[in-house]
């Protein structure tokens, strides 16, 4: 018999085995949540052949416009990250200099203010190129001006973004900084390296593969943002949809804008993958972390502190004493502007769809790793797909879930909280899972097989063995979710109930009606709430080392 | 025979890397049988005792334990229902749990309490019930993995690696006391282990697995003086793998496919060194001195006959000197 006709039939025969022997209760609740998870992303996909009337039109005016924008962004704010993030990472990780230990841990702090934020706080700073493109019309033309006058509101918007989006970097790669061996770099210095060739032929390459996961984050980030391209008048993928859909009244357009660009993500995505499989390159290294760190002098010392400082300042400190100054301008209004309820809103819905997220997402890893079941294992990463797609997208997948609910059922989920929290678990779904993931397999996944061999059931091993084991996991990763949901804007703006307004859609509201200095109260106070959790994580991830 | 576990044809593909894992491997198991499953790294021996206690699934093949078919087409008992527990190579204790609930966690343990005490009090780890896994020593551990897997009163012990944890000393140590602990208990045990001499030590039967294949299955004693083949006996420590024409005295003899022909398995110590004055009436083999390396009790001697070269274990205390001749017989059991 031909070999490959025996290699084709293993996948036949690993859904025979999970059909026969891998089916229970947890196994089909999983599968069921998982693909009732996936199922928004799934009518994207499955209505790509349907053909707007405005689509001829929307290909020949705005789809390039849309393509070329989108591009720049990313590959600016991936660029730019990049540079902010590793240089930083590399500095705090390797070398002992003045400030490095409270700038190790500042760095992070960007991640606080969102996109759209930080877009606010510098909403004039294209004013002050005014005199240069004054004197570029009076002196060489209109056209130069204008073409000035582009390229510097892309570079300031590209700037703003890698601001407060490094640290999804400087996380990651200073955590695979610290992780390499120390062997292999004094290795790589007995053999005549000096600290520059060590660092770009042997920690740049070994610390790749988590240095590209972190600018896959800033990419998503990027498309997904909305609040701060519209701010710079800037048309992107995503500002397009909103204008297609909410503009045009187009949702066949919209809806065909998603579907490019979910495979633009998709490709991506892909090509992250296979910059990734080297990763074990990476993981194999099994030699002593680095323990001691090369002491600066003074002149060194201070150019790594102001490298650090650089991002700090502007994805930071600058918006946020911009937003403090305008707060007390306007701290008169405060109660007009902020109020109790919008804050409880805030609070109430970002805890309630943390829990949420943290559970299904036990629920789903819990049951994938246990049962060691690959059905579930794929239908987990259908479900955690939404992650990498725009809110706007996510948002146009619910509305036509729901529409069909609501015509099967006569039930209106729409406008409702119920569907905002869903929403929510489609978006974050992933940032739980991950931690999860990796908590069950380092603590649980041989003690489950011992608990399995002495006879447990699944709810035995899951309450007195899992649980326990990833209690801080689970902290964590609801924080995670947390922190992303109380930022969330896209979302949060199309999907919610009428007059239901949070911190995020009350800075965007207002900053919509030229109201930025008005916009800085509400701001202040997200800023405030994420602030809290992310220094926790942030004080636990150090302790942890 | 009081047959408690019959395998029949288990098969076992890894996907991931297309590997054979096991081809159709078939024992059987009575009660009371103590048996090692040895084999080298990769030879499929762990996968072998995943796939009886219920971790992993085979491809094909039946497992029969207690009359009870718990693998076979169509049919998979989940671990759980098993009536077999494994102690893992780690000892996969609780750490959440001190040493107590950790042997009290096995399900219906608590009404084995009057056994469990006993194991308890056997194992001496009575004064530690109270600490958490990190709180003790390897050995101690070990103890407590043990007296765990024992407190669901199991039909069928499987032990993965349950000494390679442990240091050179407290092994020999803890080995002793397993030992007892498994006479005393009366169980049926399936132990896996890459270390020859605790196979041979532990056990009534030996299981010798090669690439996925059962090589032997015999009593130590057996499979050490009678391989079957050149895998098993070079398993078994040093030996000489020799032509059989050049000793068609000896009984056991097998069939080398690399050799293409009979060959015979003399191990170093067989070879008995011939004194200049006395006269031996078995067939005798000469040779010349290639090299002499003491390792310890002993000297290992190499020899060159002319048509093959020889390692002969002999006492330390002979004078033995390169590049002379010496006349040696064997002694084989």
């Amino acid at each position: 018999m031909d070999i490959s006709i025996l290699k084709s039939l293993k996948p036949l025969r690993i859904l025979k085995q999970e059909l026969l022997f891998k089916l229970n209760g947890w196994t089909v609740v999983s599968l069921l949540v998982g693909l009732f998870i996936f199922f928004p992303i799934g009518e994207i996909l499955l209505s790509m052949n349907s053909q707007s009337s405005n689509w001829s039109h929307l290909k020949e005016t705005v789809l390039f416009t849309y393509f070329l924008n989108s591009f720049i962004l990313v590959f600016g704010t991936a660029f730019i990250s990049l540079i902010f993030g590793v240089s930083s990472a590399w500095l705090i990780s390797n070398y002992q200099f003045k400030y490095g230990k409270i700038l190790e841990w500042a760095l992070v702090l960007p991640l606080a203010i969102p996109t759209y934020i930080a877009a606010y706080a510098y909403f004039d700073i294209l004013e002050l190129f005014n005199p240069l493109l004054v004197w570029v019309r009076n002196n060489i033309n209109i056209e130069a001006m204008q073409l000035l006058n582009d390229s510097l509101v892309y570079f300031v918007t590209i700037l703003v973004m890698s601001s407060v989006l490094f640290p999804y970097i400087y996380l990651l790669a200073r955590s695979a900084f610290l992780k390499q061996g120390k062997q292999l770099r004094d290795a790589a210095k007995t053999l005549g390296y000096n600290e520059k060739s060590v660092f770009w032929k042997i920690a740049l390459p070994m610390a790749r593969p988590a240095i590209i996961a972190g600018v896959s984050l800033v990419v998503m980030e990027t498309l997904n943002d909305y609040g701060a391209v519209k701010h710079f008048g800037i048309p992107t993928f995503t500002s397009g949809i909103f204008r297609t859909w909410l503009g045009m009244g187009d949702l066949v357009g919209a809806l065909q804008l998603s579907a490019v660009l979910i495979f633009f993500i998709f490709l991506l995505l892909a090509l992250e993958k296979q910059a990734r499989s080297r990763s074990k390159y990476h993981d194999s290294l099994h030699s002593k972390p680095m323990s001691k760190k090369i002491i600066l002098n003074k002149n060194k010392s201070t150019a790594a502190i102001a490298c650090c400082l650089t991002p700090l300042i502007l994805g930071f400190v600058i918006p946020l004493f911009r937003l403090m100054s305008w707060a007390w301008i306007s701290r008169d209004k405060a109660s007009a502007l902020v109020s109790i309820e919008m804050i409880s809103n805030s609070l109430g819905l970002s805890i309630i769809s943390s829990i949420s997220i943290v559970l299904i997402a036990l629920l789903l890893v819990f049951t994938s790793r246990y049962f060691n079941s690959y059905v579930i294992n794929f239908s987990n990463r259908l479900a955690t797909l939404g992650y990498s797609i725009p809110g706007a997208v996510i948002a146009i997948g619910i509305l036509l879930f729901t529409a069909q609910i609501n015509a099967v059922t006569n039930f209106v989920l729409t406008g409702s909280l119920v569907l905002l929290v869903f929403a929510y678990i489609v978006r974050y779904l992933a940032v739980a899972c991950q931690p999860i993931n990796a908590g069950i397999e380092t603590n649980c996944d041989s003690l489950n097989n011992a608990s399995k061999s002495l006879g447990s059931s699944t709810y035995t091993s899951l309450r007195l063995v899992n649980i326990p084991l990833i209690k801080n996991t689970l902290i964590t990763a609801g924080l995670l979710v947390f922190i992303d949901i109380i930022k969330e804007l896209p979302l949060t703006l199309i999907l919610r109930p009428f007059n239901f307004e949070t911190l995020s859609t009350a800075t965007f509201d207002l900053s919509s009606q030229a109201q930025i200095i008005e916009a800085s109260l509400p701001a202040l106070c997200m800023i405030a709430v994420v602030l809290v959790p992310l220094v926790y994580l942030n004080y636990r991830l150090d302790n942890s080392r | 025979m009081n047959e408690l576990l019959k395998l029949q044809n288990i098969s076992k593909t890894f996907r991931k890397n297309n590997i054979d894992a096991l081809k159709n491997i078939s024992f059987e198991c009575a009660k009371g049988d103590v048996i090692s499953i040895v084999g080298s790294s990769g030879s499929g021996k762990s996968t072998l005792l995943r796939i009886i206690a219920g971790l992993e699934i085979p491809d094909e093949g039946e497992i029969i334990l207690e009359k009870n078919k718990i693998n076979g087409s169509g049919i998979y008992l989940a671990p759980e229902k098993r009536n077999c527990s494994l102690v893992f190579q780690d000892f996969a204790l609780f750490p959440n749990m001190s040493v107590k609930e950790n042997i009290f966690f096995g399900k219906n343990a608590s009404k084995n309490k009057s056994m469990i005490d006993e194991l308890i009090e056997f194992t001496r780890i009575k004064n530690l019930l109270e600490r958490f896994p990190h709180e003790i020593s390897g050995g101690q551990q070990q103890r407590v993995a043990l007296v765990r897997a024992l407190s669901i009163n199991p039909a069928l012990l499987l032990l993965d690696e349950p000494l390679s944890h442990l240091d050179h000393e407290l092994k020999h140590q803890v080995r002793n006391e397993l030992k007892n602990l498994i006479k005393k208990v009366g169980a049926t045990v399936l132990m896996v282990t890459h270390d020859t001499e605790d196979a041979m030590y532990m056990a009534n039967k030996v299981l010798v697995l090669n690439n996925g294949v059962v090589d032997q299955v015999d009593s130590p004693a057996s499979i050490f003086n009678f391989p079957l083949n050149s895998y098993v006996a070079g398993l078994f420590g040093k030996t000489n793998i020799l032509p059989f024409k050049d000793f068609p005295f000896l009984d056991h003899h097998f069939f080398d496919k690399d050799r293409n022909e009979d060959v015979v398995s003399i191990r170093p110590h067989e070879f008995k060194l011939i004194d200049g004055n006395s006269s031996v009436e078995k067939p005798q083999i000469k040779g010349r001195v290639v090299s002499v390396d003491s390792l310890g009790p002993f000297l290992e001697v190499s020899i060159d006959t002319g048509k093959f070269e020889l390692i002969v274990h002999v006492d330390r205390n002979q004078k033995i000197e390169t590049d002379h001749d010496l006349s040696f017989y064997i002694e084989k059991k």
